[in-house]
């Protein structure tokens, strides 16, 4: 046994080549979730398309990504290979949990995926529009339950909005979190809430299948081959996207920065990337520089006055 | 092409050898990370899912099944001979499992074990094929009123765990009670009892803590008996195969536990751990040998071990059906469909026919791989135990903290180990059971999220919880399970009362 | 623990010190939920089971217990415990903080060695200067296999770099 080992250490020691890890990323969540496959995805592609030699993901998981940022930047300060993949959910995250260490901390690369809102309710509610389930909301706006991921959330926030642009007291929402997804979906099918809310790819097949009703979607635009409003052209100034991106280490170099931008810009155009998001189902919402920059500014202020405004943060 | 012929096809196809080899590699690779306490299967599925990639789609996708298979089966083994449960849904397996393992009878543990799981796998995998849609119309009914009821039906069964002492048993279950409520609230995402250190908001993660108190605690425990006490361990006592009575008091506890396993699996907020939980009571209610609970009784691996695969299979339907994952594993599985083209869903049967009868007998086969494996390996798996206590004792903390910090490489959760390993060696001096702090904190937050949800959905309303008829069902039947044992007693002391009037004559 | 120096034979018709020891743990338990959530506010309030409430409920149900428990302990009700050896405790306590501290400045492969080597000695294999040397070699493969196969990184120190 001990041959064994030592053989197998010496054999491993040599099939290694010589070369630095290039790029370490770190997924603020355990293995598997939304973070983890994204910092693994892009593992795969920036090795397959040689813009890295070698990748290496970290984990480390907890209160949504938050215990993942403060360890990054306080350990890679000034590493010009220390990427972290992140996400909008952070950004509630770090206000809720009144983190310390924020996005300011970091330097922001680049968004890369996201995914809409969508407001559903079950096939058999009389609910037929989102003008209905306004009305319904400004009746009453604790009869209408709404089904979504975790308080604080994304799910939660775009709820928020919601109410606001209809003019209703967003503390006065019922909203009801269930701990994932697939909780919630079950709850909206078997119409044990009023109204679902959650990413749009969750309620997709369901509303291919006709078991649920989408009245509207949270992006700009009409998503292409979705037949339903967006909450904007519902007279509802609603428009929230979760993102995912991929930040550096904070206190780098310009140029650091720079290569580490032209790395993810090509990464961006690559086929690998591009069939990554495909087979993954992400939608492309790619934005880096200043523009996201200045966009991940928005999205900071904005939920601060909304995480305010339903009461979960003072 | 019928339903059958589907699966017909699909099963032809896996049986080819290449197949049958990726299906034993993924087995294989599944058990070996599986094993590792603190990485349960969703992060086994996880790490490994690359691993396949490499694999056309059929073989691909029967290395998958193996993977997850393996990965369910693997935390059994290390419940059993290291009492250090792999994942929270084989905890129940280390109370009777390991007490066999030191009895000297850890060979029909696991092997009463390996079969229940093939058995409640089989089963289920078919139950999965021909009644998803049945089942999932059944789950959905299921909403926050119905899941508090069955808390409370779990919470009063499962009492039974509890030891000899009431208020002992109490006291460890409220410790656990209150160690749930550490972590963010789900329902209105304020922090309680995390004392601003950010490495609590996500709350005591289960599998540390069961690892904690199992393992650690365990071995403190007895080197402080110390290295005078004689050797309690015994690794092999009698036969290492199961005996003929063994086999009669294990096939109704694998059909038992597949029955109660499958459909707790299906719903969307039952949990693999409730399933195994309520086996293990229902087990302890009707066996004929109830002294033996606590003490190694063959039933009490059995049933939960069953109840714990056939779970795993009930969690396919509303992922196939619905295309709802309703566990980690559930959505680690879902990402790795998508990499096979296969869009769960409610179309998904119709659309997809050939794929999804390819994954239901890549699972048949995956199944019966697992017991292939591990079969031999019970001789092999048992030896284990003559390892001299030092280096025993060493590699298990060495195995334990491996799989924490696999997991979460924290300095924190470390110091969760070594204190919560500290408080269970404290709580088994003074004689407090260690299972019920395990059952509260699994149960009480589903009990307090379900109750509020439900309330809150009402508007306030406390007869909600009553006025549903399967609710209401459950909560009759809990009610009868907390008195009837009562009335019984009472009865059996009046039974005595006359005996000894009688005897008086 | 210093739950476990206390003497272990209870004497009649006296109280059993440790188990109201254990009591007043549990009661300052429960007043530390009390106190803690007492800051929660009730937010959504459509049910009138708040943050709060549930956790109020257990903590009044610790308040019983710990009354419960020092009924029992004037009763004698509490079972006699084994002796237990100090010595080996202290040693692989020592193993696993020793293991948590080194961790990060040394590396899964030493901390870990460390850790199995004090608990073989705790259980009386004492020749630490074998034990540890052969367990960090055991580690170190491990952490070679997650590393490669599984693209896990455990914790890595001076003896994982040299692999890297």
């Amino acid at each position: 046994m001990k041959h064994f080992i030592l053989a197998s250490i010496l054999a491993g020691a040599m099939a290694l080549p010589a070369y630095a890890a290039d790029y370490s990323i770190m997924a603020p969540a355990a293995p598997g979730g939304g973070w983890d496959q994204t910092a693994r995805s892009l593992q795969t592609a920036l090795q397959k398309e040689k813009i890295s030699n070698r990748v290496q993901v970290m984990n480390v998981p907890g209160a949504g990504g938050t215990i993942g940022i403060a360890q990054f930047a306080s350990q890679q300060k000034g590493n010009p290979n220390a990427l972290m993949v992140g996400g909008y959910v952070m950004v509630g995250a770090i206000l809720t949990n009144k983190s310390p260490v924020t996005l300011k901390d970091v330097t922001p690369i680049a968004r890369l995926t996201g995914e809409y809102e969508a407001i559903v309710v079950p096939a058999s509610s009389e609910i037929k529009t989102i003008g209905d389930l306004v009305a319904k909301l400004k009746e009453n706006p604790g009869a209408v339950s709404w089904g979504g991921g975790s308080a604080g959330g994304t799910d939660h926030i775009a709820t928020g909005l919601i109410a606001k642009a209809a003019g209703v007291d967003p503390t006065k929402i019922n909203y009801i979190a269930f701990s994932g997804g697939g909780e919630a979906l079950a709850a909206i099918l078997g119409s044990q809430v009023t109204a679902g809310i959650s990413s749009f790819g969750e309620f997709e097949s369901q509303i291919k299948a006709g078991s649920l009703r989408l009245l509207a979607v949270s992006s700009e635009q009409r998503i292409q081959g979705v037949d339903a409003p967006t909450l904007k052209e519902s007279k509802l100034d609603v428009v929230i996207q979760n993102w995912r991106m991929v930040a550096a280490a904070p206190g780098i170099s310009a140029e650091q920065k720079a290569a580490i931008l032209a790395d993810f810009e090509k990464l961006e155009k690559s086929a690998t990337w591009q069939e990554t998001m495909k087979t993954k189902g992400w939608a492309d919402t790619y934005l880096a520089g200043p523009a996201f920059e200045e966009q991940l500014a928005k999205d900071i202020a904005s939920t601060e006055t909304i995480l305010k405004d339903i009461g979960l943060v003072k | 092409m019928s339903t059958f012929q589907f699966l017909l096809e699909g099963l032809a196809a896996a049986m080819l050898p290449m197949n049958l080899l990726y299906a034993l590699v993924g087995v294989t690779l599944g058990t070996m990370v599986g094993v590792l306490p603190g990485i349960g299967p969703a992060t086994t599925v996880a790490l490994l899912l690359p691993v396949t990639y490499q694999l056309d789609a059929t073989g691909s996708l029967i290395m998958f099944a193996g993977i997850y298979y393996g990965g369910m089966y693997g935390g059994s083994t290390t419940s059993i001979l290291l009492n250090t449960p792999g994942e929270s849904a084989s905890i129940v397996t280390a109370l009777e499992g390991n007490k066999m393992a030191r009895a000297g009878r850890g060979g029909p543990a696991l092997a009463t074990a390996a079969i229940g799981s093939f058995v409640a796998g089989l089963i289920a995998t078919l139950a999965l094929a021909f009644v998803a849609p049945f089942i999932v119309k059944i789950a959905l009914v299921f909403g926050p009123r119905e899941y508090f009821a069955l808390m409370v039906l779990a919470f009063i069964t499962v009492s039974s765990a509890f030891g000899d002492s009431t208020l002992r048993g109490l006291t460890s279950l409220f410790i656990g009670l209150a160690l749930s409520l550490v972590g963010i609230d789900q329902l209105t995402g304020q922090n309680r009892l995390s004392f601003g250190v950010p490495d609590l908001l996500d709350g005591i993660e289960v599998t540390t803590m069961a690892v904690a108190m199992f393992a650690i605690g365990e071995t403190l425990y007895i080197a402080a008996q110390g290295a005078t006490a004689p050797d309690k361990i015994e690794a092999v006592k009698g036969s290492v195969w199961m005996t003929g009575q063994d086999w009669a008091r294990s096939w109704k506890a694998w059909l038992r536990g597949t029955l109660i396993g499958f459909p707790i699996g299906a719903m969307p907020a039952g949990g693999a751990e409730i399933g195994t939980f309520l086996s293990y009571a229902t087990e302890k209610k009707l066996s004929k040998h109830p002294e033996e609970f606590g003490k190694g009784a063959i039933e009490g691996v059995a049933g939960p071990e069953a109840a714990n695969n056939a779970s795993a299979a009930g969690t396919l339907v509303p992922l196939l059906t619905l295309g709802l994952p309703t566990s980690a594993t559930a959505a680690i599985m879902l990402a790795g469909f998508q990499q096979y083209g296969l869009q769960p869903g409610p179309l998904l049967f119709a659309t997809n026919p050939q794929l999804v009868w390819g994954l239901i007998a890549s699972l048949l086969i995956a199944n019966l791989m697992l017991l292939v494996l591990n079969l031999p390996l019970v001789g092999l798996w048992v030896r284990l135990l003559t390892i001299p206590k030092p280096w025993l004792y060493a590699g298990i903390l060495l195995f334990a903290t491996l799989g924490t910090i696999g997991a979460n490489p924290s300095v924190f959760e470390l110091g969760m180990l070594l204190l919560f390993g500290l408080i269970a060696y404290g709580m088994r001096v003074f004689g407090y059971p260690i299972a019920p702090v395990i059952v509260g904190l699994i149960l009480g937050p589903l009990a307090e999220q379900q109750l509020r949800r439900a309330l809150a959905i009402s508007q306030g309303d406390v007869t909600v919880l009553f006025t549903s008829p399967i609710a209401a069902g459950l909560l009759i039947v809990a009610a009868l399970a907390l008195i009837v044992p009562l009335i019984l007693r009472a009865r059996g002391r009046g039974d005595v009362l006359n005996q000894m009037a009688a005897s008086e004559d | 623990m210093s739950l476990d120096k206390t003497p272990s034979t209870s004497m009649q018709r006296r109280p059993d010190w440790a188990a109201l020891v254990i009591a007043a743990i549990l009661l300052v338990l429960a007043g530390v939920i009390l106190f803690d959530v007492s800051r929660l506010r009730d937010l959504g309030g459509y049910s009138q089971v708040g943050p709060a409430t549930v956790p109020g409920w257990i903590a009044y149900g610790l308040i019983g217990l710990a009354i419960w428990t020092v009924v029992a302990a004037f009763r004698g009700d509490f079972p006699v415990r084994e002796k237990q050896e100090v010595k080996p405790v202290v040693w692989i306590v020592a193993g696993l903080a020793a293991q948590m501290l080194l961790i990060r400045p040394l590396g899964f492969s030493i901390a870990t060695g460390i850790l199995f080597g004090l608990t073989a000695a705790g259980f009386g294999a004492r020749r630490l200067w074998i034990s540890i040397p052969i367990a960090i070699v055991i580690c170190l493969a491990i952490w070679w296999v997650f590393s490669v196969v599984l693209s896990l990184s455990l914790p890595a120190g001076p003896l994982e770099n040299l692999l890297q």
